[in-house]
């Protein structure tokens, strides 16, 4: 068979499965089949202890495999076929281009610290300076391809989308305030030199590849984040679905609604650490138990970072400006809470 | 004779991805040393100010011959490289 007939067949094979799993999503969709485990914390009681992370999993991944083989797919090729080298073209060239590439492309960056840092420092290095780099840093975990459709498919997409939103303006805001303070402005002047980085440059020279090779490189990076995150996933799950059978309704009811709430909502969601995807399912095992709306949204604001990613960005840029942004975060995590609350009456 | 430098782009730590690319690169290495083609492998800190402006390199893993970026943000398989070093100047 000579090579250009087994391309295309290859190429044929792949966007059939892409097709698929794009085609399972929107049946789910119009069957209105839920994505979402269907367990309810009641339904918790009838199992021994041992018996529940089991039966947790089973419901959850019975209905929710459609969604997380979506959500790795098309992490995989929204990477791969993103303009890379349009975005490493503008990137440096001014500083609303600068924000805009940091807000803007943060939603095609999944949380890995292979695709974070480098593009963080590029951010910092080439031109555009800290307060980009900084919206990039507070918009990529908050608003990356695979939260936003976990957060949609598992709690609501009223949810997700203002999650995006309230994000959106946080990092903003951080990258702007930062900018202007005069720790800031010192870690952006060490790092610049004021000439125009392009002149200096060498080439880049991409390779062109085939179509049916950028797809594979596509399904190996989803399947290499699958790797990286499902397993953190797992053991989440469990904890939630022990936190779901076990935390009583009255402790939620009482410090996770109304002011309290948007305020125990905001402070636990920062330092308790929870692997990517797992404070979506938390959330929702939470929002059942009865936490406030407003809360939810105080929570899933909180969410810090990888943590590796947050390492090596404290080397760089160094403590004053990482206090700074986390206390910006959080004060914006609060007030959106409340504001949300207020606006459609869930607080 | 002929030498070919190859660079290898990734975070310091290095994480899986970068560490895959510079095996690959390793292994052709290997495979080319019999023709006579030398491969100078190297490692370059992509969160390094210098590396930054140098090459103006945004994604890892990122692959640069002959200080030339060839590959940005993706694994290329051994083939892909061996095609790149030989074209090499």
């Amino acid at each position: 068979m000579d090579e250009k007939l087994t391309r295309q067949i290859r190429t044929a094979l792949l966007l059939a499965f892409v097709f698929i799993v794009v085609g399972l999503l929107v049946y789910s969709r119009i069957m209105a089949y839920s994505l979402a485990p269907t367990m309810k914390p009641a339904d918790f009681s009838k199992y021994a202890w041992y018996e529940i992370p089991f039966y947790y999993l089973l419901d959850y991944f019975s209905h929710g495999w459609i969604c997380l083989l979506f959500a790795f797919v098309a992490a995989g090729l929204v990477y791969e076929f993103m303009p890379k080298q349009m975005i490493n073209k503008y990137m440096g060239s001014s500083k609303v281009t600068g924000y805009a590439l940091g807000a803007g492309f943060a939603p095609f960056f999944t949380v890995c610290s292979c695709t974070m840092v480098p593009l963080f420092t590029g951010i910092l290095y080439t031109g555009a300076g800290i307060g980009p780099a900084i919206t990039f840093l507070l918009m990529a975990p908050a608003a990356n391809i695979l939260t936003i459709l976990m957060t949609g498919e598992l709690i609501s997409w009223e949810i997700a989308l203002v999650r995006v939103i309230v994000s959106l303006v946080t990092a903003v805001v951080a990258g702007v305030v930062i900018s202007k303070t005069p720790w800031g402005k010192a870690i952006e002047k060490e790092h610049q030199t004021g000439q125009n980085p392009s002149a200096t440059q060498q080439t880049v020279e991409i390779v062109k590849l085939p179509l049916d090779d950028r797809l594979i490189s596509a399904l190996r990076f989803g399947a290499y984040l699958v790797k990286q995150i499902l397993p953190y996933f797992l053991l989440g799950l469990v904890a939630v679905s022990y936190v779901s059978a076990y935390m009583p309704e009255e402790i939620v009811e009482r410090y996770l609604t109304g002011t309290i709430g948007v305020l125990v909502a905001s402070v636990i969601g920062g330092p308790l650490y929870t692997p990517t995807l797992v404070e979506v399912v938390l959330g929702r095992s939470l929002l059942q138990l009865g936490m406030s709306k407003a809360a939810l949204l105080s929570w899933l604001m909180g969410q810090p970072y990888d943590v590796a990613n947050a390492l090596a960005v404290s080397r760089i840029v160094r403590w004053k400006v990482v206090l700074t942004y986390v206390l910006i975060a959080w004060a914006c995590s609060v007030s959106f809470g409340l504001l949300y609350g207020v606006l459609t009456g869930s607080l | 004779m002929k030498t070919v430098k190859a660079k290898v782009f990734g975070p310091d730590p290095p994480c899986y991805r970068c560490t895959a690319v510079k095996e690959n690169v390793q292994k052709v290495a290997e495979k080319l040393k019999n023709e006579g083609i030398t491969v100078e492998i190297e490692r370059a800190n992509i969160a390094s100010r210098e590396v930054v402006k140098k090459y103006g390199v945004l994604f890892s893993p990122a692959l640069a011959v002959n200080d030339a970026v060839k590959i940005m943000g993706r694994i290329p398989t051994e083939e892909e490289i061996e095609r790149l070093i030989r074209a090499a100047e």
